[in-house]
């Protein structure tokens, strides 16, 4: 059983859909820009909220302008954090416009505000407070700690905070493995329900103000809800509802293997071509992890299909699957896909295994839409689905170039760019493959005149 | 996407000017009817009323002059407190807190509760010896040293 044998018929037959497949819903934007717009609205009312508890006279006292800068900084500290999890709750309808690896840039952008302003904020509270009792900074952390309520365990939250910050800075997380500091990441939201509790109970602006506290208690449940179904709730109705097994592992090249997973009902999953899935394989060493694979070709019921290179542990251990593993998934996720695409045609350019998302989007694209395809590899056996890939290309009419070779032997700068696609002009440019190549293309490209919107990439960091 | 912060900043304005005309519109009815803010940090507020006590002034023994000493401003771990005794006679007749300032608004809270029931505690005791209240002992010290130093200056013992 291969899975070729299925898309090759259906290739050659049109791109007939079956009748029940679901439709993908196509990305809004205006929806992404109203939960830009209301983000924002936040951030205004938290700030005013600081600014209109605090009158002339308390920022005069002793301590005022500590404290107040104190208050100022936990309230917005505390709501960046909000916006934090937010980004990484995985709701659709921002998904769509976004992609994944946008949100996540956005995630990774602001991380380092929240932690930052929320040690600033335990920082001026302790002093403001000490200069307003007149004691030592040591007595003051004493007395905060033993005789407020909840500031004892927000301080352990914000120990914990601070851990994960420091384990997140490049130098240190480069050394961890990906796993590791991903299951450590996760405390995030333990320390952040440690620091809830004492918001309500000492913040300058809910004590004694109901509303407020009803506001910024609505907006955290909330919050933790999204995560709770968008994260958990809806993974596990999808897996329950396809109950995907491995049906097949397959080597496709050195090191690149497919799984081709058989499941029920995959009519019903609404996948765009480029998109990809988080996998968790529940064997007794994969259960506790899930990866980001892209699909290498859109579903062919009852199969799905992803291909993986081994780069780590556990890409190398996806190859020695055996028939039968139940699977759970999570997704689809990314906006890699043909709704991004602006002008009439396309160029889309993968190395390596970035080819995966090249081959399901390019599935998708309309027959005659004469796209350019550019792979590239090091080694000709390092053109992993490149059959396929030609087959796809030959029906929409399009052009393949294979660039087999080191850099220098097959350079991809602005001339050799402007050569392959003289009318480039007219495409978006897809862009897909390791973070170096990405990035590289996606310089050649903006240096050739192609405005941002029209590129579109997506790197895979290992 | 394309132009991501001005969609940010505009919300931003929308929220923070929604937040400060709200504010401005509803404040307004407090500040009418004449309540202190409640959680008010660092302000020195007047938690109690003036004390026009009438039910021990009418004490027997409570003849002569009315006096009033304001004691020692008492540095406590939350804030700083002093206290005003009334006296006619020997007979204490009112107390109250001139002075109350908190580094935040929970001890601010705190001590507008405590405060009523220590005063209730000095007119009973006639004094400074008092029990105060468990789970504020530092404003209650405070409170009792304030009043100690209060009538010491107004020689009631």
């Amino acid at each position: 059983m291969g899975f070729d044998s299925v898309v090759a018929p259906r290739s050659r037959q049109g791109r007939k859909r079956q009748p029940a497949r679901a439709e993908p819903q196509r990305p809004r934007p205006a929806l992404a820009r109203a939960g830009l717009m209301l983000a924002g609205a936040g951030l205004g009312a938290v700030t005013a909220l600081a600014i209109t508890d605090e009158t002339l006279a308390e920022l005069r006292a002793p301590g005022g302008a500590a404290t107040f800068l104190g208050s100022l900084t936990g309230l917005v500290g505390m709501y960046l954090a909000l916006l934090m999890v937010l980004m990484v709750s995985r709701i659709p309808a921002i998904e769509r416009v976004l992609g994944q690896d946008g949100l996540l840039r956005w995630h990774r952008w602001l991380a380092p505000w929240p932690i930052s302003l929320l040690l600033a904020h335990a920082l001026f509270i302790t002093i403001g407070y000490a200069q307003a009792a007149r004691t030592g900074l040591a007595h003051q952390v004493a007395v905060l700690l033993t005789r407020y309520p909840d500031v004892l365990i927000a301080t352990v939250g914000l120990g914990i905070m601070c851990t994960i910050g420091v384990l997140s800075i490049h130098a240190i997380r480069r050394r961890l493995r990906r796993e590791t500091w991903w299951l450590v990441h996760l405390y995030m939201y333990l320390a952040l329900a440690l620091s809830f509790a004492h918001v309500l109970a000492l913040g300058p602006s809910f004590v004694g103000h109901p509303l407020t506290q009803i506001v910024w208690s609505v907006a955290w449940a909330a919050t933790a809800g999204l995560v709770l179904c968008y994260r958990f709730g809806l993974p596990v109705v999808r897996s329950v509802r396809h109950r995907l097994v491995v049906h097949e592992v397959r080597q496709e090249g050195p090191g690149v293997v497919s799984v081709i997973c058989s499941g029920r009902r995959l009519d019903k999953l609404a996948v765009t071509g480029g998109q990809f899935f988080f996998w968790r394989f529940l064997t007794r060493s994969m259960w506790w992890q899930a990866h980001p694979y892209t699909m290498s070709a859109l579903p062919q019921p009852p199969y799905v299909r992803l291909t993986v290179k081994a780069v780590g542990d556990h890409s190398a251990a996806v190859a020695k699957l055996r028939p039968g593993t139940r699977i759970v998934i999570e997704g689809p996720y990314g906006a890699f896909t043909r709704f991004a695409q602006l002008r009439p045609q396309v160029l889309l350019m993968a190395a390596g295994i970035g080819v995966t998302a090249l081959r399901s989007l390019l599935e998708d694209l309309p027959r005659n839409s004469a796209p350019v395809v550019v792979l590239r590899g090091a080694r000709p056996e390092d053109l992993v689905l490149r059959r396929e890939v030609a087959e796809l290309v030959r029906y929409r009419n399009g052009r393949l170039h294979e660039l087999v070779g080191t850099r220098e032997q097959a350079p991809l700068d602005e001339r050799s760019l402007q050569r392959l696609v003289p009318d480039l002009h007219r495409r978006d440019l897809y862009v897909c493959g390791p973070e170096g190549f990405v990035t590289s293309i996606v310089e050649v490209a903006a240096r050739l005149g192609l405005p941002s919107e029209a590129i579109h990439h997506e790197a895979y960091a290992l | 996407m394309k132009r991501a912060g001005w969609y940010l900043i505009a919300g931003a304005a929308a929220g923070f000017a929604g937040i400060i005309g709200f504010h401005g519109s509803g404040t307004a009815a407090p500040a009418a009817l004449g309540q202190p803010k409640p959680g008010s940090a660092g302000a020195a507020a007047a938690p109690s009323a003036p004390d026009r006590t009438t039910g021990p002034a009418a004490r027997a023994g409570a003849s002569g002059p009315v006096r009033t000493a304001t004691g020692k401003v008492e540095q406590y771990g939350y804030g700083e407190l002093s206290v005003t005794v009334t006296a006619r006679g020997n007979q204490i007749t009112g107390v109250s807190v001139p002075l109350l300032r908190t580094a935040e608004p929970y001890s601010q809270q705190l001590a507008q509760q405590v405060i009523p029931m220590l005063r209730a505690e000095v007119l009973a005791a006639h004094g400074a010896q008092i029990h105060g209240v468990s789970g504020a002992t530092y404003t209650s010290v405070a409170y009792a040293q304030s009043i100690q130093s209060a009538l010491d200056k107004l020689h009631i013992k």
